[in-house]
């Protein structure tokens, strides 16, 4: 049964701090996407080429996402969410490469026991990883909700339950609500790209051949799915603190001066329709 | 004993993984119920439904955390 280490580990040290081999994933994922930007970006024109193009796909995707559900000012925190999306998107990704996880050095762990360090470890699946995306997205949406609404009306909106009797009981709970969704975020991504890392893994070692492929394709969708949803949980989160105040609610508008041609979810109705 | 701590971990993802998946049952009944009775309604109902299925997806994984947790001590 292949050794399952929950916490990152350490290959070598820089004076006090240590890095570990998340850390080199997570560099590298940085790497892959500086490197896409890079490429996709020269010569950019108005025909685009075909990575721009293809760079272009994920991209207006989950900006019109953002336009739909999003008040009258999605334009300021469009490109948070995009920046999560992709980042989390390739980190996940960059874990189902052959050799990510299996290559590394033996060493003894504390039990005594000669375990495989791997060298590059995808970066989500590390709880510090996640945890600091999610602090990123509680600042955001924290920050956000003050810039919008001033800092007293946040204030009142977070200490003073609707009806005011309610408070010592209603406050707490919404205090701690707003602090889950730090853990909440930061282990739903953790556990799921863990899980599959794992699942891989365990996989790998029962029938090394033709099986792990189905589980590799799951993992491609898990990890795809998990960096939306991380993406759209944040959104949704300064969508629900940019319209805390009841009086001024900002209400979705739907902002069709950016409209492009149609996504492909309207292929899906437009194949519907064709049965009827 | 720490034997013990599988049978922990195997208690901690089976029971954990009941409600979940109960859940995410109903939720994806209801909206391939609802893309049924109405196809074009597929187009609005895509974001939520894919938050939803990860906020109830959310406990199991806290399960499945523990339990790595509890193997891995």
């Amino acid at each position: 049964m292949p050794h399952i280490e929950t916490a990152a580990e350490e290959l070598f040290t820089v004076g006090p701090l240590s890095v570990t081999n998340s850390m080199v994933g997570a560099v590298l994922a940085t790497v892959v996407l500086l490197l896409i930007a890079v490429l996709a970006l020269r010569g950019a024109s108005l025909v685009p080429s075909r990575l721009q193009l293809a760079m272009e796909l994920p991209i207006e995707w989950v900006a019109g996402i953002v336009r739909d559900a999003g008040g009258s000012r999605w334009r300021s925190y469009v490109a948070l969410i995009i920046g999560i999306f992709l980042f989390v998107l390739v980190a996940n990704w960059l874990g189902l490469l052959p050799g990510v996880g299996t290559i590394g050095f033996f060493a003894s762990n504390e039990e005594g026991e000669r375990v495989l360090i791997p060298l590059v470890r995808p970066a989500s699946a590390d709880l510090n990883f996640t945890l600091g995306l999610a602090i990123v997205s509680f600042v955001a949406f924290t920050g956000i909700g003050i810039r919008a609404n001033g800092i007293l009306r946040y204030l009142r909106h977070l200490l003073i339950a609707d009806p005011w009797w309610l408070t010592p009981l209603v406050t707490p709970i919404h205090i701690v609500s707003e602090l889950a969704r730090l853990i909440s975020l930061s282990m739903r991504l953790f556990g799921n790209v863990f899980a599959g890392e794992i699942l891989i893994a365990i996989m790998t070692a029962l029938v090394p051949i033709a099986i792990p492929v189905v589980f590799l394709g799951l993992e491609l969708l898990f990890g795809a799915v998990q960096a939306l949803v991380f993406a759209l949980l944040t959104m949704a989160y300064v969508i629900l603190a940019v319209a805390e105040d009841d009086q001024h609610a900002a209400e979705p508008t739907s902002d069709h001066s950016s409209d492009r041609s149609p996504g492909p979810s309207s292929v899906v109705t437009s194949g519907a329709h064709g049965e009827a | 004993m720490p034997e013990l701590k599988f049978i922990a971990a195997g208690l901690a993802m089976g029971l954990g993984a009941i409600g979940p998946g109960i859940g995410l049952g109903i939720a994806v009944s209801r909206a391939m119920e609802a893309v049924g009775r109405n196809p074009e309604a597929y187009r609005t109902m895509f974001v939520p439904y894919i938050l939803g299925l990860a906020f109830t997806e959310a406990v199991a994984i806290y399960s499945v955390v523990i339990a790595f947790i509890l193997i891995g001590s």
